[in-house]
């Protein structure tokens, strides 16, 4: 399984990827933004880019010849997919910390980067993983409709927190009001939790159809 | 031993049928899999190596069977579908790289002298190279990881007269130690009557004989004779083709008699896959 996490990031996953971390993650430092964006470039931009190099080099045909399991394939291809995305959190945790050392007096109307904001960012990413893994694997080679419908989903998801986090007062104030220190920690736990479970699902269930992929 | 034993593959298609097929190789020898286009030769490939899920009968190589034993035996095949069209923009040392790392008996002496054998360049782009020298490449990581059975779909098709033979010559000097076996898929039948051992031949996902090669074309008789002649032996000819100076038919050995009359002779693959092919036709 390592071998062919190794492979991914040698041969399918271009350098540019590991650096969109940090390019998507310095956007953290815009004052006052939809934060939720900064981590959604990862699903518009990396996920759709390279699933469409494998398909283009043909990887599948590649990987299925090298002696290992379908299982291990799908488990390291949801290693390299959550490994990015855990990049895309840290740096976004990084640069949203700078954030609030540049702008200590800025009054956010949407979230601001906070703990609990982060446990959302996670519960986010654990929706786009549940459909879109084990939607892509019901092929293995067609990418586009996991994409948009898992993208949809996440953004769905985003859209509706931030909306309630602007109109709702005790939210608003639960998620940029001073304090709250154990509520933004159990939402993150929560996220994380979350996070994990739908990605230890989409897995099973992604194996359970590639099984059936004939290549 | 058995190098090979394909046994009862069945795999249904909506318009396509792999039936029963069945055929054994045996350690040390070549075996050309012969079928016209869409004959399903691909399709008991794919079975071979479990990349496709058979609707029923198994697989053994080596002895073993590759449902069970899948990640140990593919340690032990070498595979390749035409030449390598994968990670195209890679260099040859960098997919290496990767390659090699997935198997326990690698060999990097032996993946040199193929390299230095087959002259290939480890600095250059996949896509750089010729479609002869991927064919190469491929059979140099097969062997460097030191592969006993090679299953190649259509290694020669698409090369040209020079690169094939010295492909061909490459198989028969691999078989010469009785280690390695090989089984490639073709439709230039050409490239079988020069360094095949056996012959199997499928049509419309049946095989219809699978022996020794001299034993399977000798299986068959092409007759030459006159159109008055064709009522005779219509019924037992596989297909016919008539002209205005007669006809020319194939038909099985055990169904020819001699003493009537018609001229025979032993056909070439080539004109066994064009008769079968054309029986295909009248039955459509």
């Amino acid at each position: 399984m390592y071998n062919l996490v190794k492979k991914d990031f040698k041969l399918g996953v271009h350098p540019m990827y590991l650096l969109m971390p940090v390019l998507t993650g310095a956007l953290m430092l815009v004052p006052g933004w939809i934060y939720f964006l900064v981590l959604l470039y990862f699903c518009w931009i990396t996920i759709p880019n390279m699933f469409g190099g494998f398909r283009a080099q043909n990887d599948l045909m590649f990987t299925t010849m090298l002696p290992v399991t379908k299982p291990d394939m799908v488990k390291a291809r949801v290693t390299v997919i959550v490994s990015l995305e855990l990049l895309h959190i840290a740096l976004a945790v990084l640069f949203g910390i700078v954030n609030r050392f540049l702008y200590p007096n800025l009054e956010y109307y949407f979230f601001a980067p906070s703990i609990g904001f982060l446990g959302l960012c996670f519960a986010m990413l654990a929706i786009f993983n549940a459909i879109f893994i084990p939607m892509y694997y019901k092929t293995a080679y067609h990418f586009g409709r996991a994409a948009y419908t898992s993208i949809g989903f996440a953004m769905l998801f985003a859209g509706c927190a931030q909306w309630a986090g602007v109109q709702s007062p005790v939210l608003f104030d639960l998620f940029n009001g001073d304090g709250h220190l154990a509520q933004h920690i159990l939402i993150l736990i929560a996220g994380i939790a979350l996070f994990a479970g739908c990605t230890l699902i989409a897995y099973r269930a992604a194996v359970k159809r590639f099984l059936q992929v004939e290549i | 031993m058995l190098a090979l034993d394909v046994r009862n593959i069945t795999k249904n298609y909506p318009g396509f049928r792999l039936d029963n097929v069945s055929f054994q190789l045996e350690q040390g020898y070549i075996m050309g899999f012969i079928g016209a286009n869409g004959a399903g030769k691909t399709t008991t490939i794919k079975s071979i190596l479990n990349m496709i899920q058979p609707d029923g009968g198994e697989v053994h190589v080596l002895g073993k069977r590759m449902a069970d034993h899948e990640l140990e035996l593919k340690q032990e095949i070498g595979s390749a579908f035409g030449g390598i069209d994968f990670y195209m923009r890679s260099r040859i040392k960098t997919l290496t790289d990767v390659i090699k790392t997935f198997y326990t008996h690698w060999d990097d002496d032996t993946y040199r002298r193929y390299l230095k054998r087959f002259k290939l360049d480890e600095n250059k782009k996949i896509a750089e190279l010729s479609t002869g020298m991927k064919v190469k490449y491929g059979l140099a990581l097969a062997l460097s990881h030191g592969a006993k059975l090679l299953v190649l779909d259509e290694p020669t098709s698409g090369l040209d007269p020079v690169a094939r033979d010295d492909l061909l010559d490459i198989f028969q000097e691999l078989v010469l130690g009785g280690e390695i076996s090989i089984l490639f898929s073709t439709h230039i039948t050409t490239d079988l009557e020069k360094c095949a051992d056996y012959i199997t031949f499928i049509d419309n996902g049946r095989i219809v004989g699978s022996a020794d090669k001299e034993q399977f074309i000798a299986s068959y008789r092409l007759l030459n004779g006159k159109e008055s002649q064709l009522a005779q032996v219509r019924e037992r000819l596989i297909s016919c083709k008539v002209n205005s100076f007669g006809f020319t038919g194939l038909i099985r050995t055990e169904d020819y008699d001699a003493s009537s009359g018609i001229l025979s002779a032993a056909p070439t693959l080539e004109e066994i896959m064009v008769y079968y092919a054309k029986k295909e036709d009248i039955r459509v």
